[in-house]
Order: C-alpha cells, then sequence, then structure tokens
C-alpha cells in the first residue's frame, strides 16, 4: 500500500501535470516573496533592536521571541480577521496578495528573532571594537550586515522553511482555491483528508528536497563562517 | 591624561573599588593585579564601554585593544585599515607605516590573507597594529602577550618603546620581562566587594 503509493507519487512527478507544477511554483513564489519581503524588514529592525538600547527592549525581544512561536494558523485568523474587518474595502480575502501578507508576518519575527540571538554576542563585541576605532553609527550598521552576513542568511533561510511548510495560515487567508491560491501544504491537506495518499506523498517528496536543499545551503553558510 | 578618584564599578553581585590616581601622558603605565581583580573592567570604563561611580576625567581619545582580538572578516591589511576609513583619512598615506609596523611584528607577509583565518597571536598583532595606526593619544592593552611567543613579545616591546613619545600605553599584562622592559609606572588593582 506504502509502495504502491510511492510509485503512484513519482509517476505524477514525471507525468509533467501542470496543475501540479503551478501549485508548486505558486508555493515557491509566494514564500520567497515572502520571505525576502521579511528579509528586508527584518534584517533592518533585527540590527537596530539589538545596536539601540531603548527602555522596552526586554520587553520587545519577549514579543519577537514569542511571535517567531505563533501557530500559522493563530496568525492566518489574524490576517484573516484583519483583511475582513478594517481593511475589508481592499477584497483580500482568498487571494494571494493575502497569502503574501501572512506569510510575511509569519517569517518577519523569525528572522528578527534569529538575528538577536544568534549574533547577540559577536555583535557586542564587533561593535565595541568599531566603536573604539572611531567608527559612526552608519558606518557600525554596515559594518555588522557585513560581519554577521551568516547569521543573516541562516536566519532567512530558517524563515523560508518555515513560510514553505506552513499550513495553517495559507489555508485561512487564501482558501486553498483550485488554480488559484492551492499550494503545496494545502494541497497535501486536501488530498489527506480525501484519501489520496499518493498525491501527498510526491507533493511531500518535493517538499523534503526543497528543505534538503535549504539545508545544505545553510550548511555552507555555517562552514563558511566556523572555519 | 586620565584621573580618577573615588571610582566605582557595580557588576551584578561585586562593586569594584579603584584606588585614586593620575595616568600621565607619554609614561606607560602597567596595571597589576590577580584574576578577576577587575583590570579589564577598569579599561572597559576608560574605553567608555561600562557605566561607573565616581569622578573620571580623560581629555584624550581612548582606543582599547582587547584581551581576545576582534577581527573583521576581511583580510589582515583591511582589517587595519578600518579606522582611517572611517575617519575618512587618506590611506595611503599610511601604507608605508602600516609596512613597517608588520614588519617589525613580523606578520608582513600575512597582510593580504583573510585575518579571521589567521592564528591567535597573528589576529593580536594585527589588532594592535589597527589599534595604533591612527595615532590615538591613548591606547589601552589588555593582556597583549597572551598569545605571543617570546620572540614576538621582543618584536611588541620594540615597537611600543618606538611609539610611547607619541602614545601613551596603558597596559594589562602578566609577563614578567615584558612589563618590567617597558613599566614607568604601576597602578594596582584589587579592591573589591561582594554585594549581597
Ligand atoms: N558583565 C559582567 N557581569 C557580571 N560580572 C562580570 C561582568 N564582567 C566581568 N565580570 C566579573 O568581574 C570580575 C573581574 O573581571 P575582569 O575585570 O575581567 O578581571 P581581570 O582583572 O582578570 O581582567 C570577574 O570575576 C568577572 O566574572
Ligand atoms: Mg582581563
Amino acid at each position: 500500500m506504502i509502495l504502491e503509493s510511492i510509485i503512484e507519487a513519482f509517476k505524477l512527478l514525471i507525468s509533467f501535470d501542470p496543475e501540479i507544477y503551478s501549485i508548486i511554483f505558486l508555493s515557491l513564489a509566494i514564500s520567497i516573496l515572502a520571505t525576502l519581503t521579511a528579509a528586508v524588514i527584518g534584517t533592518f529592525l533585527g540590527i537596530l533592536i539589538s545596536i539601540s538600547d531603548f527602555k522596552l527592549k526586554r520587553f520587545t525581544k519577549k514579543i519577537v521571541f514569542t511571535l517567531m512561536g505563533i501557530p500559522p494558523v493563530v496568525l492566518g485568523l489574524v490576517v484573516l480577521l484583519l483583511i475582513t474587518g478594517p481593511f475589508d474595502g481592499m477584497n483580500l480575502l482568498f487571494t494571494k496578495s493575502a497569502m503574501y501578507i501572512a506569510q510575511t508576518l509569519l517569517v518577519l519575527p523569525i528572522i528578527i528573532g534569529n538575528i538577536i540571538i544568534t549574533s547577540e554576542k559577536t555583535q557586542k563585541q564587533i561593535l565595541e571594537t568599531a566603536t573604539t576605532l572611531g567608527a559612526s553609527k552608519i558606518d557600525k550598521i554596515f559594518l555588522l550586515i557585513i560581519e554577521t552576513k551568516p547569521f543573516i542568511f541562516m536566519s532567512i533561510i530558517l524563515g523560508f522553511s518555515r513560510a514553505l511548510s506552513e499550513v495553517g495560515a495559507v489555508m485561512l487567508v487564501g482558501g486553498n482555491i483550485k488554480g488559484d491560491t492551492r499550494v503545496m501544504t494545502t494541497y497535501i491537506a486536501l488530498n489527506n483528508s480525501m484519501g489520496e495518499y499518493s498525491m501527498s506523498i510526491a507533493m511531500g517528496f518535493i517538499l523534503l528536497s526543497i528543505a534538503f536543499l535549504l539545508h545544505t545551503l545553510l550548511a555552507r553558510f555555517r562552514g563558511d563562517f566556523y572555519d | 591624561m586620565i584621573e580618577i578618584r573615588d571610582l566605582k564599578v557595580k557588576m551584578k553581585s561585586l562593586e569594584f573599588i579603584f584606588e585614586d590616581f593620575r595616568f600621565e601622558k607619554n609614561k606607560v603605565t602597567v596595571i597589576s593585579g590577580r584574576n578577576g581583580a577587575g583590570k579589564t573592567t577598569l579599561l572597559r570604563v576608560f574605553a567608555s564601554f561600562l557605566d561607573y561611580e565616581g569622578s573620571l576625567k580623560i581629555n584624550a581619545n581612548v582606543t582599547y585593544n582587547s584581551q581576545e582580538p576582534v577581527i573583521f572578516n576581511r583580510t589582515a591589511y583591511c582589517n587595519i585599515v578600518y579606522p582611517l576609513k572611517v575617519r575618512k583619512l587618506d590611506i595611503s598615506l599610511y601604507h608605508d607605516k602600516i609596512i613597517e609596523y608588520a614588519k617589525l611584528l613580523d606578520i608582513e607577509h600575512l597582510l593580504e590573507n583573510n585575518a579571521l583565518k589567521l592564528s591567535s597571536g597573528e589576529k593580536m598583532k594585527v589588532s594592535i597594529i589597527r589599534s595604533i595606526i591612527f595615532n590615538p593619544d591613548i591606547v589601552l592593552l589588555d593582556e597583549p602577550t597572551t598569545h605571543l611567543d617570546l620572540e614576538s613579545i621582543n618584536e611588541l616591546t620594540q615597537l611600543i618603546k618606538k611609539l610611547k613619545s607619541k602614545i601613551t600605553f596603558i597596559i594589562v599584562s602578566h609577563n614578567k620581562s615584558f612589563v618590567d622592559d617597558l613599566k614607568d609606572v604601576e597602578y594596582k588593582v584589587g579592591g573589591k566587594n561582594v554585594l549581597s
């Protein structure tokens, strides 16, 4: 039974069924765009939070860390309430834009949080050294981005993994509409609930392969840094 | 150059008390004291990385060279010119000096290597040259000899002697011959209260 499903899955993959490939494409497109958006904002905010001293710094960090682990479905619910409530006029419900917004918000705290955690010690030493050598605030921000590049890449890849693998948020705000807002994870969820395991396995296999590629990349950045 | 009076520094469960002192211009002052006595703490106060109580007067610019060298991910040469770059100084005017110091500390052949991949001792040499290249008034050297071999320590001694008429050095070191060779003045650190 399992073996049959796996064979079926590979048949599907090499069948070049346009529906499957458009689903894969949409998944990647939305998650990549969301991650890139979150990366630009998150890198800036992450570095800003770590180099600034302000009153609510501890509290802000706690909020960010909490949001890192927010269940995607809860975040989806929040976005859903927003786009059917105050932003109702923008007609975002069950659109790709809504999925992009939800995933961006999902990834943002992961990138900010990881940048804050992983590079805090390095950041402190680099900042002090730069200060003592006469660097200005702008010099320091540039230096930090350059010096903590491996951490930033790592955070971005972790964020992307999360975006690509989550079901809850895209399901809620996208609606899993066939040919429109259906992505890999919602496709798996749907087929599974209908007992179509081979489809799920095929998609699952692709997701795993992408995860494998990502983590190979991640290992390379780590290697670059710890060499 | 630096004058301290009733200086206290509070850590989580410790309070360091420093005796009143004046660090004089163009004298090499060696700070001595046991492990954990607060030597690094004092230098970090001078570098304005730490808060303190009491009075501290510094009328000069100060550069702190840390115990574990902090190196940027770029060549040794680019590390050394960093302070020149951020001060918008003309790097070409300093080139001969960089080569001279690098030769003196025997790292001239490493200048184009990525400094993160150098040995600890070599990193320390890079960071020391980076700390002195822009002629700061005061250079704080925190245990500069830790990772250096005997010959390198002698070379560093030569470098400091050469520069001491222009730069005031305040040095923490446990290396007796290095200290004896350089010391004009000594300042002892050791007062400490355990807070409950
Ligand atoms: N940020 C800190 N928080 C709490 N304790 C600290 C901190 N920095 C240093 N200490 C403690 O202060 C003591 C003195 O440190 P330090 O000044 O580095 O001593 P040393 O004379 O060996 O350079 C050590 O026991 C260290 O554990
Ligand atoms: Mg120390």
